[in-house]
């Protein structure tokens, strides 16, 4: 870590960024938001939302040098990263926005062209094509110093972290977590635990600072508290009219995943949180005539959020459960800074796609009781085959069992390449009429 | 004697229950210490036709043929299945045959923790090999130390025995088809050991001879499949010198270990196997591994032989190949489905590969 570098960083944290953010800000024309009748206002919190993730991004471009940089996956226990200093970047997050920003297949091309092929997950060839052109909306993101992975989420993760680990030359770390075939057992945790106590050495070199484990705990708590925020802010959905779409929370989610463990994501949603509830207590829905009320299932399609929010809208139709965003929500009361290591081996070790498939099962009927879900949309998306297969059978087994009809949309989260709007409309058509009936 | 004729009579002649294994990394000592014959479901000739009703088009054909095989309900021979988690795909098709379709066969499973291994990963695999024994029992009974002991050692001949024919191979010395190698190292895939080590030995003393002096490369992959590439290369004279396939060197060239303790022996045994993209292990491994298997076997090219959407090895392809070329080896990828065949285009990027290599 150089000393211009550090001064670099915290002039532009505490001065230069939120100057050029607001000349930024000021310098583009406000063009008034179209007003469309089917949604209602629009949460004041995203401007906030948008303020902290462009200051992440923005800041991102000094860190190099100035502070440990590492590439974290959506799923890994940052939180003792984060003990270290670490200034942390979401391969995903960023896949996720340039995704949104419908830059998806130029950027999988870039890496097809290096010879990866157009099956691989499209977060891991957008990363790629990132690397091998420089192209991202973020302006620039900084080279790692570590790379983080957790195979929680997939195995997919460690194939390529195991590339960016060769093209940047620079160490991976894997938390490996015993997929749950059955329940999670107590060799399951040791084993888990144990693996963070044996990076402890390689941080600490990484990053040029020691443990301390007060420390450590701190964050843990932190992380605790703010995915128990989220984890209410989701729980306003369950009210009728929700105050929230799903399609909000696929964004307002960018904190929980990203900067978790840091006290800016604690205090943003204690802000949405407070919105949300002063929405509920006014009768404010997102949808203004809310009748039937829906559950997404897998990761977003990046590039069709807002033509699908429009179109559910306008029927009427809420999305107000889903089990991504749930992800982070979901078994976070298991951590507990008083032992931080274990109970950070069973929020993470039973994240729901590291758990078998009854599991699963289990956890959207409850939440389609919980949220009074009328109907499902499935999203099968290619990139993700752990989220993806099994859904066939989960779409026929909860009509079995609750009578809830689904749709299987086959598509994918950033590759509009995968996504055909005909055959999208055909089977929505299809699904549409089978919520009326 | 074909492979369910030879299960039937296992069980009916010697009384030994069969576990259906899907790919890839096992401890099939284990399973033989118990009586049980480990029948491995790499990739079961059918036209696939259920699977289709839980699977998504873009899985890979391993799986979708061996859940076509439960569908269909041809493994009737099982007694039991075992899923090692080899990659998400299989890691779901476990959870869709456990939880969602339900056999009336007990599923188990194996989880072989991925690289890299730090002391944490040896402790845990060896909980892993106990548990997985303890959860048999019910099928087969309370595994005997002594058996396990000497089935250990089995299992070192068989690995001794695969490492002769893999250096006899590189070597020259063995005058044998490509299709023929193959045929007889897959064998392992179901004979028991008492039947798999004679067969082996008499693979080793017949095959003696000198090899083809036509080129000569490396086959990286799952598994040999479509055959059409083995008997492809043995038409044009060229010779498998050595391989990188998950269904084969990478799951056999295994270094003995000397330890007393069978437990710890089977654990050495897994931390010491050939780089491998299901363990996670590093590309750098891989590449020093395939480029030495280069160097031992006059190999002067390699085919990565990819079966279409297999996530492990489609990632680390392109490293690899890279990597390789700068080190003056030529690569060819081909990406296959399991039971297609090899069609005309790529047999004629084959051929021309080969006349490269000259
Ligand atoms: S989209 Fe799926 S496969 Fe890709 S990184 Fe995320 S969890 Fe893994
Ligand atoms: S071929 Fe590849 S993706 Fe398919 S089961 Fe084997 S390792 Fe997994």
């Amino acid at each position: 870590m150089s000393l211009t570098n550090k001064l670099q960083f915290s002039f532009m944290k505490d001065l230069g960024a939120p100057a050029l953010m607001a000349l930024n800000q000021a310098g583009k024309k406000k063009r008034p938001p179209k007003p469309n009748p089917h949604f209602g206002p629009p949460l004041k919190s995203a401007k906030r939302l948008k303020e902290i993730m462009t200051r992440h991004y923005f800041l991102a471009r000094y860190a190099r040098g100035a502070r440990p940089v590492a590439w974290v996956t959506s799923g890994a226990p940052v939180e003792l990263l984060r003990a270290f200093g670490f200034y942390t970047i979401y391969p995903e997050n960023h896949g996720a926005l340039c995704g949104a920003q419908k830059m998806g297949p130029k950027l999988c091309q870039a890496a097809e062209e290096h010879g990866y092929h157009p099956d691989l997950c499209s977060y891991a060839r957008i990363d790629l094509g990132h690397y091998f052109t420089g192209i991202t909306p973020a302006g620039r993101l900084p080279k790692p110093d570590l790379l983080f992975a957790s195979n929680n989420i997939c195995q997919t993760v460690l194939y390529w972290y195991k590339a960016l680990a060769h093209y940047h030359n620079v160490p991976l770390l894997l938390f490996d977590t015993p997929y749950n075939f059955r329940d999670i057992t107590d060799s399951d945790v040791s084993f888990m635990s144990a693996q963070l106590e044996e990076m402890i050495p390689v941080l600490e070199r990484v990053s040029g600072r020691k443990f301390v484990m007060e420390r450590f705990q701190e964050i843990v708590q932190m992380a605790h508290d703010t995915s128990a925020l989220w984890g209410q802010v989701l729980a306003t959905m369950s009210h009728r009219p929700a105050p929230m779409t799903i399609f909000d929370a696929f964004v307002h989610l960018a904190p929980v995943v990203s900067l978790r463990g840091l006290p800016v994501s604690r205090e943003y949603y204690k802000l949405l949180l407070a919105e949300l509830q002063e929405r509920v207590s006014l009768g404010i829905g997102a949808v203004t005539n809310e009748n039937k009320r829906l559950m997404w299932d897998n990761i977003a399609i990046w590039y069709k959020v807002r033509d699908y929010a429009e179109l559910f809208a306008s029927k009427g139709m809420n999305f107000v459960a889903a089990t991504y965003t749930n992800a982070w929500a979901e078994t976070i009361h298991y951590l507990d800074q008083a032992k931080p290591f274990e109970s950070m081996a069973r929020a993470y070790g039973l994240v729901i796609l590291n758990n078998n498939l009854n599991h699963r099962l289990g956890l959207m009927e409850q939440m389609i009781k919980d949220y009074q879900v009328d109907g499902l949309v499935i999203h099968s998306a290619r990139s993700c085959k752990p989220y993806s297969v099994g859904q066939y059978d989960m779409k026929r087994l909860l009509m079995e069992r609750l009578g809830v009809p689904s749709v299987v949309i086959e598509a994918d989260i950033t590759d509009s390449r995968h996504y055909s709007e005909e055959q999208a409309q055909v089977r929505l058509e299809a699904f549409f009429e089978a919520l009326e009936n | 004697m074909d492979r369910l004729t030879y299960l039937q009579r296992q069980k009916e002649d010697q009384g030994r229950k069969v576990c259906g294994v899907f790919p890839a990394q096992y401890p099939k000592e284990i399973l033989w210490a118990m009586n049980l014959v480990p029948a491995e479901i790499w990739d079961p000739p059918l036209s696939p036709e259920l699977a289709a009703g839980h699977l998504q088009p873009y899985i890979c054909s391993v799986v979708r043929q061996g859940l076509e095989l439960l569908l269909q309900g041809k493994a009737g021979v099982c007694d039991a299945f075992l899923f090692p988690h080899t990659c998400d795909s299989i890691q779901n098709l476990a959870s869709v045959v456990n939880d969602y379709i339900g056999l009336d066969k007990p599923c188990h499973f194996f989880y072989h923790p991925k690289a890299p291994h730090g002391a944490a990963a040896k402790v845990y695999y060896q909980e892993q090999l106990k548990a997985l024994a303890a959860a048999l029992e019910p099928l087969a009974g309370p595994l005997d130390q002594a058996e396990l002991k000497r089935r250990v050692a089995q299992g070192q001949r068989v690995a001794e025995l695969y490492g002769q024919m893999y250096q006899m191979r590189a070597q020259g010395r063995l005058a044998c088809s490509n299709a023929g190698f193959y045929q007889a190292v897959r064998r392992g895939e179901y004979l028991f050991p008492d039947d798999l080590i004679p067969y082996l030995e008499g693979f080793l003393q017949g095959a003696q001879g000198q090899a083809p002096s036509g080129p000569r490369v490396l086959l990286s992959g799952v598994l040999p499949n479509p055959p059409e590439i083995l008997s492809l290369l043995d038409g044009l004279g060229a010779t498998v010198a050595a391989d990188d396939l998950l269904a084969c060197s990478r799951r056999l060239l295994i270094p003995p270990s000397a330890a007393a303790d069978p437990w710890q022996a089977l654990g050495e045994q897994y931390f010491s196997m050939p780089p491998c993209s299901s363990k996670g292990s590093p590309l750098g491994e891989r590449l020093d591994f395939i480029l030495g298997q280069c160097r031992a076997s006059g190999a002067t090219g390699v085919i990565f032989y990819l079966v279409k959407f297999c996530e492990p090895e489609l990632f680390d392809v392109p490293i690899l190949s890279e990597e390789l070329k700068k080190q003056g080896v030529p690569c060819l990828t081909l990406d296959v489905e399991l039971n297609q065949g090899l069609s005309g285009q790529m047999a004629t990027r084959v051929e021309a590969f080969l006349e490269m290599l000259g």
